[in-house]
């Protein structure tokens, strides 16, 4: 019972880094109908600033939300500067143009903050370990049911559930929030309602990315440390979660990430023989192909005549 | 509008330029592995390598329009397949190249079986999924009895004794005395045998009646079924053959460097990432495309392959990739391919054909297998 | 005093030209039909006017030069568009749609309220449904909501793209009694394109006759039905 709630405790918040990922895939598939294969390295590239903040003496509680800002930005300039303009052309070529963003922002990172993991005292960085937003040293546990459940586990869920809360509101009693939806459903008619359709979709890669920055530095806080390789997994976990949810239901994607982040948990620790460590990204691929023989929509998507 | 030149295709000067073109070619093959450095050779290899690892994606991404970022795990299951024979069964190198070819294929085949139903990104979700899994696969403990686990295996490759019987064929060695000097070329030439088959293995298909379905495939599917297309049969055997060809240059590099581990670059989704991009610079659904791709990429990673060391950059580059940590590479060619995709689709060579067709004026072999002759005077630019 | 006119307006899609040069004017408080075959470009017209393809020529709007602006601004200046086939968003609610429509107004949310109630008001139908999902409705109350969507934007001009496409007689009446009682009571302007040419004369001020991309005739409903060809060859009566 113990071990179920610890495991079960893990895999909430680990899956609230998948539903995080999950939820900046989403926002942006509902404007664009594009799969953003950068997702994971432009969150990394901001986890990274968050990291070089902290090595500037600034602590995380402000570090995160520059992180934030920089993701925003950098959301908002690669749809304008890069998506936008190749749009036109073809999906595949948006597919390659993320493809090419995700090399060079993995060459970058490397190309700045070398290639090993960080803080790294080899290097000189003053930090001890990524700076984590809850308290996560070995005695920082409360007990549940006999199970000791770490504080940065309640923490992040907690964070998770907080952040699903603004969005829902941010989509259902804000101008803004309307005019994303009015822009996912029916592109031609929100910009004859009015709406500034180029302006929303700027704004809806900012905000994916800024929670995919959320989502970075949550889960390298967790792992200690950021590393080139860190988002990797991440994103297609987080991708897993979104297909399981339904590509254009962020509510589904919060639950897809949640139910995968258990599952995988639940696999790895009583499946351990077979599952074990190295094989829990099997689990996001049997939940990949699955999701998409059976139920193509997810969970909570509505189904759509595909778009690509 | 009138052009300076005017080729007929088919006609004299066209087969002149191809066989002048041929003739280089040749010579250059030739030139490499007899009169250059063994590094020149070695990068030489490394370029093959991905050539055709290139190709064999081409023939599904370029030619059937399916999404696969997956083709490491199929060069992966190359490089295990002769790595696991090889050093625990002592099969002689050569022989594995057939196993992986049936295992590739078999495994692609299998893949294909979603893939009838998942298209587009969706597909690349899944095959990229299928490229992170596989180097965990290898990895897992259950598997460690056959795969070597984390550390891999080593000793996969020839074993250069006087009178070895691995590298002969029939008992007939015309390779000589291989030891030292004469080991770079060697390997060469099996890198060169196995980008020719797949060369010519692309060209067959999309030359033939079946690389037509392809392409009907991937310009419109329902139309091509309509016109009795076999999609499940078609796209089955286009990803079996693609994962087949893809496993080839997966045992070449176990044979070259005499070990397998999960971790080098091809065998992960990097190097699924980076087959798919020098495939699109190059030119996707052109044969010529990967090739052109592969060596350019091969060409810019290693003369900047130093560049980590600020002295090594060439003083007026030196302020551009100074501050990097790193050698700037697959930088480079990252925004090489995103600048392609607003100016130029189809890569290099569609670039080249754009150029080309300003100054020449191609005319198409007429009636042929055609139906219509195209009259003398027509535009050539569509 | 003109509130919408266009001069030498030309459009087209890609390498085809559509539209060739034609005058067009729609005074205040009028309703202005076009009427035209298939193919005669009447819906590009509505396009070309509300800027949602390329277009060259001169179209003014209240007083403002519009030719180069984008479409969502264009709404800003106060025309509104009923896109042909309704163009609603099937996924969001028949009240969110409504919203949607208001998203332009800088007029506080209790003004969008009181609209929003009048619609309801307006169109009962629309009321019992407010929470249902826009693209569950029939093609009538879809149509309506349409309009009603439109309207929320508070239009000085109202462009209507075949309003009685695909809808029974009756629902069709419907809605031009309340398309005509808008302009009678609001003194809403109108700019109508219609295939069905008796309906529509009924309640028109004026008349444009579209024939391949060309005007081959305008002026008042009544001067038009006057005319013997005219009348034989487009109204059909």
């Amino acid at each position: 019972m113990e071990l179920f709630l610890q495991r079960l405790a893990d895999g909430l918040s680990q899956g609230s880094v998948y539903a995080l990922m999950a939820l900046g895939l989403v926002i942006i598939y509902r404007g664009t109908g594009h799969l953003n294969f950068a997702q994971g390295e432009m969150a990394l590239f901001c986890t990274y600033v968050v990291y070089q903040c902290g090595e500037w003496g600034i602590p995380i509680g402000l570090a995160l939300p520059i992180g934030m800002v920089v993701g925003f930005a950098l959301g908002a300039v690669t749809e304008v500067a890069l998506i936008r303009p190749v749009a036109k052309k073809s999906p595949f070529a948006v597919f390659i143009v993320t493809l090419g963003l995700f090399q060079f922002l993995n060459w970058l990172d490397g190309a700045i903050w070398r290639d090993q993991p960080l803080p790294n005292s080899g290097v000189g960085s003053v930090q001890q370990q990524f700076p984590s937003l809850f308290p996560s040293k070995d005695t920082d546990f409360i007990t549940i049911f006999g199970a000791d459940i770490k504080l940065q586990s309640v923490g992040v869920f907690v964070l998770v559930l907080a952040l699903t809360g603004a969005l829902f509101l941010l989509f259902n009693k804000t101008k803004l929030g309307l005019a994303m939806n009015a822009v996912a459903s029916n592109a031609e008619s929100a910009k004859l309602v009015g709406i500034r359709t180029n302006m929303v979709l700027m704004v809806s890669w900012g905000i994916a990315t800024a929670i995919g920055a959320l989502g970075g530095v949550v889960f390298a806080g967790i792992n200690h440390n950021v590393n080139l390789t860190l988002m990797f997994t991440v994103f297609i976990y987080g991708s897993a979660a979104a297909t399981l949810g339904g590509f254009d239901s962020p509510g589904g994607a919060v639950l897809g990430g949640l139910i995968i982040g258990v599952i995988e948990n639940m696999a790895a620790g009583y499946a351990d023989e077979w599952v074990g460590q190295q094989l829990k990204v099997g689990v996001a691929f049997v939940v990949i192909v699955v999701v998409l023989l059976v139920k193509p929509s997810g969970l909570f998507g509505t189904a759509k005549v595909e778009r690509v | 509008m009138t052009m300076p030149f005017t080729l007929r295709s088919g006609g004299a000067a066209s087969w002149a330029l191809r066989l002048v073109a041929g003739a280089v070619l040749v010579y250059v093959m030739f030139w490499i592995p007899t009169q250059a450095s063994n590094g020149v050779i070695d990068t030489c290899i490394t370029a093959l390598t991905l050539m055709a690892a290139a190709m064999a994606l081409n023939l599904l991404l370029g030619y059937t329009g399916q999404i696969s970022i997956g083709h490491s795990a199929f060069f992966g299951i190359g490089a295990y397949t002769t790595g696991i024979l090889v050093s625990r069964y002592g099969w002689s190198p050569f022989q594995t190249l057939a196993v992986a070819f049936v295992v590739a294929f078999v495994v692609g085949a299998l893949v294909s079986l979603p893939a009838l139903r998942i298209k587009g990104v969706y597909l690349a979700l899944v095959t990229l999924s299928l490229g992170l899994v596989f180097p965990q696969l290898i990895k897992a403990p259950k598997m460690e009895w056959l795969t070597g686990g984390a550390r891999g295996l080593d000793k996969t490759g020839f074993k250069f004794t006087k009178k070895n019987p691995t590298y002969e064929i029939f008992g007939w060695n015309p390779w000589g005395n291989l030891r030292g000097e004469n080991v770079k070329p060697f390997l060469y030439w099996i890198a060169m045998i196995i980008v020719i088959i797949v060369y010519l293995a692309c060209r067959g298909v999309v030359k033939s009646r079946a690389g037509r379905s392809l392409i009907a495939i991937r310009d419109n599917e329902t139309a091509a079924a309509v016109m009795g297309v076999n999609l499940a049969v078609t796209k089955g055997l286009a990803f079996g053959l693609s994962a087949a060809l893809c496993s080839l240059p997966g045992c070449l590099s176990a044979i070259r460097t005499g070990n397998v581990t999960p971790d080098s670059t091809n065998l992960t989704v990097l190097g699924a990432i980076t087959f798919l991009i020098v495939m699109v610079v190059g030119g996707a659904g052109s044969l010529w495309g990967p090739i052109i791709g592969s060596a350019l990429y091969v060409f810019v990673t290693d003369r900047t392959g130093d560049w980590s060391d600020k002295e090594a950059i060439p003083a007026v580059l030196r302020p551009f990739f100074g501050w990097s940590h790193t050698p700037p590479g697959s930088g480079i060619f990252a925004v090489v391919l995103i600048a392609l995709m607003f100016v130029a689709p189809f890569g290099i060579v569609g670039m080249w054909h754009r150029v080309v067709r300003r100054f020449v004026k191609v005319v198409p072999r007429p009636a042929g297998t055609g139906t219509i002759d195209t009259p003398a005077t027509a535009p050539a630019e569509a | 005093m003109s509130l919408l006119r266009a001069q030498g307006l030309t459009a087209g899609y890609g390498p085809v030209t559509v539209l060739n040069a034609i005058d067009l004017e729609v005074n205040e408080g009028e309703i202005v039909v076009i009427l035209g075959a298939n193919g005669a470009g009447k819906t590009t017209t509505m396009r070309a006017v509300s800027g949602t393809i390329p277009r060259s020529g001169v179209v003014e709007f209240d007083g403002h030069d519009i030719s180069r602006t984008s479409p969502d601004a264009i709404v800003r200046h106060g025309l509104a568009q009923v896109p042909q086939g309704r163009g609603t968003f099937p996924e969001l609610s028949v009240e969110d749609n409504l919203r949607a429509g208001a998203i332009t107004r800088r007029d506080g949310a209790g003004a969008v309220a009181a609209d929003l109630q009048r619609w309801f008001e307006q169109f009962p139908r629309l009321a019992e449904r407010r929470s249902q999902r826009a693209g569950s409705l029939s093609g009538g109350e879809q149509q309506m909501l349409a309009i009603a969507r439109a309207l929320m934007s508070r239009p000085k001009l109202l462009l209507c793209d075949e309003p009685s496409l695909g809808l029974a007689p009756l629902i069709t009446k419907e809605l031009f009694e309340v398309i005509e009682r808008l302009n009678a009571q609001e003194g809403l302007s109108v700019l109508l394109v219609e295939q069905n040419a008796n309906l529509a004369m009924h309640m028109a001020s004026r008349v444009y006759l579209l024939e391949t991309g060309r005007i081959v005739a305008s002026g008042s409903a009544a001067e038009l039905s006057a005319d013997d060809t005219i009348r034989k060859a487009y109204l059909g009566f």
